[in-house]
């Protein structure tokens, strides 16, 4: 495990920036994300979660897939300068790799390459992230309900722990170790240090609130398919996309064209299932009409759908849907709500 | 898409939005009595100026046009009776709105011209005209560029 | 005065007077209170009235809702002045029918906006707050402080000056006393006096942080459109992307569409997850609809709104001729 002193750190952010392209959280409040930097005093080190996810940068809002002009088609696909990310909580970690389940590798047909995005591997394969352990768990977090810890080590190619003095880095996949190896002049973390982060790590747990277990709210889903309690649930809901948005691990897109007689671009552009013409068809028809069955389809989409498909859950629980949400639609309290009424079943 | 406007051979692009009974025909007297104005309007004919949706003229500005002048019947001689009044409203409100957010004030401009006013009309597009001309080419909400 | 609302709810539903009341609940996070749907008195204990109260009610009644308004009787609501406002404008729509709502009015000083007090915390999360006349005290990890009324207050509430709901069946309390009666825009009057280019600058600074989420839109109780211009393919008025001229094009047709209807009670602005100053174009347009019209939407049920009516005889310094 590599000690980085505090009084390092300045230089260690400044080489690594020159190696790569730097991301880190920047900014404050509402408005905070992770950005390009090249120093450490353009980071935010304080922030315990920023309200835009590393999602922002790997499946960004906007993306333009290929423009054209006449017969001339230009590819959005770059090869990109190898990204780090420092200062990615787990749950956001987590996120990336759910995200790449479906983004890059392709359960289906796991050797051909038309099923998988090559605008996401560009970045993603190419991207090392260092998750930093989460030291106070905010109020909304409920990482530890879908089988995560602020400490966790999951997720990520490196995993770091923030302690008074130093930062301790240690890697966690082959990215990591060959990231590791680069690194020269830096002390080894201490007994002393690791006695630290077992405290560290204890503190942090203490500030979780009591956990529903999703696997269990997974297997009871489908029994309260047809239940009015989803009327009461979705009830206050006013279907604007903020939640969908802000999630990182909310993949769906819309894909739209743009331009004039020969000229212009295709690109794609996040979309929300809370939308009520998410899926309105051709004829007028509309599946999802009403507003109970899109908040179930999310709730479905997140606590079983992609557990059935992909064997986990695809809520990570970093809880900023519930900081957003214009009307204070919780999800904790929806999926009390539930398992209360599945087990009742 | 975006041309490039080379400021020495830029001319401007203004969309005309006219009302069919009046400014139009007013527009229609002006070219059969050989009354000469700037050539640089776009004539967009609607039955009336009440037709005229603040969303037509955003979007003028957004696809490249320099400035929009819509124009209509005086007040009290609609063919619909009221439509120019209703306009009158829109207008009252969507003029200030975008001075407000920064487009200058002479992009975007109303008249009233009736049928029988063909010299007025050519008077009101060369005023227009030279007025935008002066403030240069629209960048602001053009779509497709940085501003 | 809660103790007083949920008896007054309760004695409605007891002489079945209603079939659901809409009103406001105790949040699952501290300052945050979460629209409350009740089917039966006994419930009524979850209904509370404070000033973390911000939701406008109103848009229940309408949009992807309207079930609600079809499938029940009677429904009472509870509203703050703002959130009233919208309630006349629904009866002069022929949105709903004055006659199917209870309309029961609360005395509104104004409601708080969490991102003013997060500033105050410097971005700290508030784990619990507690409300002290003028003063709210809010702890956190390690903090605690008291921050005053008007430096957590809403931007819509800081000139308002109709606290009171001008239409109601029940009040709850007193009605407040308003020192005037006149609108006052200084914000506005600020912006107007910059320079062109300072204020085009401003608004694409502003306007970009936007992600196109429509949380303003869909808790604008104004807005109500079935299908809303945005959502229109053919023809496609605005581009999906959050380019800035689409942003921008979204947010003036938004605002003009709503020009004259708008009741500027500031929950676009608070559920704007990019703490964008939304109100600034609604509050511009007020301004103007107010001087030239002499119109303020949402007071009287019998009033036209400004832009389906006119008058012959209207300032017009900005048309030629």
């Amino acid at each position: 495990m590599i000690k980085i002193e505090k009084s390092e750190f300045g230089t260690f952010i400044r080489d690594l920036s020159a190696e790569y392209k730097l991301f880190a959280p920047v900014g404050e409040g509402r408005q905070s994300a992770f950005r390009e930097v090249s120093s450490a005093d353009q980071m935010n080190t304080s922030i315990q979660m920023t309200q835009n996810s590393p999602k922002t940068v790997f499946l960004p809002q906007t993306e333009v897939l290929f423009e054209f002009n006449g017969d001339d088609i230009q590819s959005g696909e770059k090869a990109a300068k190898p990204m780090f990310f420092w200062g990615v909580r787990s749950c956001d970690a987590r996120g990336m790799n759910l995200l790449d389940k479906v983004m890059g590798q392709s359960k289906q047909r796991p050797d051909d390459p038309a099923f998988q995005d090559p605008y996401w591997k560009a970045r993603f394969d190419n991207a090392v992230i260092l998750t930093l352990a989460c030291h106070e768990p905010a109020s909304t977090c409920f990482c530890h309900w879908t089988g995560g810890n602020p400490f966790s080590k999951e997720a990520g190619d490196l995993w770091a722990v923030e302690t008074e003095t130093a930062y301790l880095i240690e890697p966690l996949s082959e990215k990591g170790k060959d990231f590791v190896k680069t690194l020269s002049g830096y002390h080894t973390a201490s007994d002393k240090d690791k006695q630290e982060i077992k405290t560290l790590k204890k503190q942090a747990e203490s500030c979780l609130r009591p956990a529903v277990d999703a696997k269990i709210l997974k297997e009871k889903l489908p029994k309260i398919w047809d239940d009015p309690l989803w009327d009461e649930v979705s009830a206050k809901c006013v279907n604007c996309s903020a939640c969908a948005f802000i999630c990182p691990t909310c993949y769906c897109f819309d894909i739209q064209d743009e331009g004039k007689k020969d000229k212009g671009k295709r690109f794609r552009t996040w979309d929300c299932c809370m939308f009520p013409i998410f899926t309105k068809e051709a004829s007028g028809h509309n599946p999802r009409s009403l507003a109970r069955e899109r908040v179930r389809q999310r709730v479905m989409h997140k606590f079983n759908y992609f557990w059935e498909t992909y064997g986990e859950s695809l809520c990570t629980g970093c809880g900023r849907c519930i900081r957003v949400c214009p009307v204070n639609l919780d999800i904790r309290d929806v999926a009390k709500q539930l398992l209360e009424a599945a087990s009742a079943v | 898409m975006q041309e490039t406007k080379n400021k020495k051979d830029w001319q401007p692009k203004i969309l005309a939005i006219l009302c069919n009974w009046c400014s139009y025909a007013g527009a229609d007297l002006a070219g059969v009595s050989r009354i000469q104005y700037p050539p640089n309007i776009r004539v967009l004919r609607v039955p009336c100026s009440g037709r005229v949706d603040p969303m037509f003229i955003l979007k003028s500005l957004q696809n490249g046009f320099d400035g929009v002048l819509v124009s209509g019947c005086h007040p009290g001689d609609c063919h619909y009776l009221s439509g120019n009044y209703n306009a009158r409203r829109k207008f009252a409100v969507l003029k200030p709105l975008l001075e407000y957010i920064g487009i200058e004030p002479e992009r975007v401009q109303f008249s009233w011209v009736s049928a029988g006013e063909g010299e007025r009309f050519a008077e009101v597009v060369t005023k227009v005209t030279n007025e935008i001309r002066k403030v240069g080419p629209a960048k602001r909400l053009v779509k497709g560029v940085d501003s | 005065m809660i103790k007083a609302l949920r008896e007054e709810v309760r004695r409605l539903f007891e002489e079945k007077k209603v079939d659901l009341v809409i009103g406001w609940g105790k949040g699952s996070l501290p300052m945050t209170a979460t629209p409350v749907f009740i089917h039966k008195a006994e419930d009524v204990e979850q209904l509370i009235w404070d000033e973390t109260c911000s939701n406008n009610l109103a848009v229940y009644l309408t949009k992807d809702k309207r079930q609600l308004v079809q499938t029940n009787q009677k429904i009472g609501i509870v509203v703050k002045g703002c959130d009233g406002r919208s309630l006349v404008l629904y009866a002069v729509e022929n949105q709903i029918k004055r006659e199917n709502l209870v309309i029961i009015g609360v005395p509104c000083n104004g409601v708080i906006d969490k991102k003013k007090v997060l500033k105050q915390t410097e971005g700290k999360e508030v784990l619990s707050a507690r409300f002290e006349k003028e003063r709210m005290v809010v702890e956190g990890r390690g903090f605690k402080t008291e921050i005053t009324k008007s430096d957590m207050l809403s931007r819509s509430c800081i000139h308002c000056n109709h606290p009171n709901a001008p239409v109601y069946d029940i009040f709850i309390g007193e009605p407040i006393n308003t020192d005037s009666d006149v609108a006052v825009y200084p914000d506005v009057e600020a912006f107007e006096k910059l320079d062109c280019e300072t204020r085009w600058k401003d608004m694409v600074e502003s306007y970009s942080q936007c992600i196109r989420c429509y949380a303003c839109r869909n808790v604008c109780p104004s807005c109500y459109c079935t299908e809303c211009f945005v959502d229109q393919n053919d023809p496609q008025w605005i581009g999906k992307s959050p380019e800035i001229t689409d942003t921008l094009i979204f947010h003036l047709n938004r605002n003009l569409h709503v020009a004259g209807r708008c009741v500027e009670c500031g929950a676009c602005e608070r559920a704007c997850p990019a703490d964008i100053d939304l109100l600034r174009l609604n509050r511009k347009i007020s301004k103007e609809i107010l001087e030239r019209f002499n119109f303020t939407a949402g007071l009287d049920i019998d009033e036209k709104p400004a832009l389906a009516s006119f008058c012959e005889n209207e300032k017009q310094d900005f048309i030629m001729g």
